[in-house]
């Protein structure tokens, strides 16, 4: 039985195998999970926001997709992970309210995942596969021994995004 | 204006006011209802965004959440969470349905949306009158799905302006208590800059 470990809202952990992490009710938030498959260590993050609004100055930089990219990798190469074969995979970015005021493209967890893309593209981190947008929330559990990620969903089936 | 620094009488003053709209809402949905409607005091719990859906029973757990945005001389949020089970038998009861249906048929998210509409509505009016404020109630937004997700699309505007959310907090509950009644919880969200606004029109101003 391998230990679950559970990410909260804004923040980032870092594990190995045999470790599962997991994160509950993504909605408009953004999962990025980062994988270094051949030494077994990875990383989720649960976030909320795409960047800082300019000039302010914020305390929790993990609440940003942009900031939590990239201290997660920092963080994964500290730990051993190299950095050239660590790959991403994004789970959430849900529109959960109908879009009354904005255009889905325009929601906060469309925005979230453009981020995300965006970060990863400049850091050169290939993206094998994503669940994202749509109107539901979604867990996540990342098995980092198989490199496995689960996605449940209350409405739908279980959908599973290798890597 | 800071969440952090709230006294204990602008706390207690925050907590009087949101029960007396908290009162003509009750009354409002025990009229549509044909049951009493009960209401615990309101707890104002200035919380981590991080922790709310803890708050609401679990991350994972399925809810009927309806949210309103606040618009007029203060601005916020409203959301009104219903959890699964009480979503059902309020449906059963106020479509005359004698077996829980489902929540998600179109009657169901219609007649989910019009009891937040009503409930704000009543709540906002009370509220207003009291602290002579326009408030006005958005048009009712509907999502039946995991707490965390339904939360965290309401929290994400107000974790823009810090990681802090002050929420006012009103759990109601019909005849019984226990398992059989309907329950819910009534938040109230008031957007940081909108905060020394109703505290000012409240007179617990510092």
């Amino acid at each position: 039985m391998s230990a679950k470990l559970r990410v909260g809202i804004s923040e980032f952990r870092v594990a190995r195998a045999p470790t599962v992490l997991t994160t509950y009710g993504l909605g408009s938030c953004l999962g990025v999970i980062l994988y270094d498959r051949p030494k077994c260590l990875g990383g989720m993050a649960h976030t909320l926001l795409p960047t800082p609004r300019p000039g302010v100055q914020e305390v929790r930089l993990v609440k940003f997709v942009d900031a939590a990219i990239r201290l997660m990798v920092d963080e994964l190469v500290s730990q051993g992970a190299s950095r050239g074969s660590l790959t991403a995979r994004l789970v959430g970015g849900a529109n959960m309210f109908e879009p009354l005021y904005a255009p889905s493209e325009d929601s906060i967890g469309a925005r979230n995942v453009r981020m995300a893309r965006a970060t990863l593209l400049a850091l050169e981190i290939p993206l094998l596969a994503e669940d994202v947008g749509g109107s539901h929330g979604r867990t996540v559990e990342f098995d980092l021994t198989t490199g496995q990620v689960l996605v449940r969903s209350v409405h739908g089936d279980d959908t599973i995004l290798t890597g | 204006m800071t969440f952090d620094r709230l006294s204990e009488g602008q706390l207690d003053a925050l907590k009087e006011v949101s029960n007396i709209g908290m009162g003509h809402a009750a009354t409002a949905l025990s009229q549509l209802i044909g049951e009493t409607i009960y209401l615990r005091v309101p707890r104002v719990t200035l919380t981590d965004i991080a922790q709310v859906p803890e708050l609401m029973g679990g991350a994972e757990r399925v809810v009927a959440g309806i949210t309103l945005r606040i618009l007029g001389d203060a601005r916020g949020n409203i959301l009104l969470v219903f959890p699964r089970e009480s979503a059902q038998r309020l449906l059963a009861c106020l479509l005359r349905r004698d077996e829980p249906g489902p929540v998600l048929s179109e009657i169901g998210v219609s007649t989910l949306k019009e009891v937040g509409n009503i409930l704000a509505s009543a709540y906002l009016n009370a509220l207003g009158s009291l602290l002579h404020l326009t408030l006005i109630p958005s048009v009712p937004m509907l999502a039946y799905d995991m707490a965390g997700a339904v939360v965290d699309s309401v929290l994400i505007e107000l974790s823009q302006a810090g990681d802090l959310a002050l929420m006012v907090e009103t759990e109601f509950h019909g005849v019984t208590p226990g398992a059989e009644g309907i329950k819910g919880h009534f938040f109230l969200l008031p957007d940081p800059a909108s905060l020394g606004f109703i505290l000012e029109a409240i007179g617990g101003a510092p």
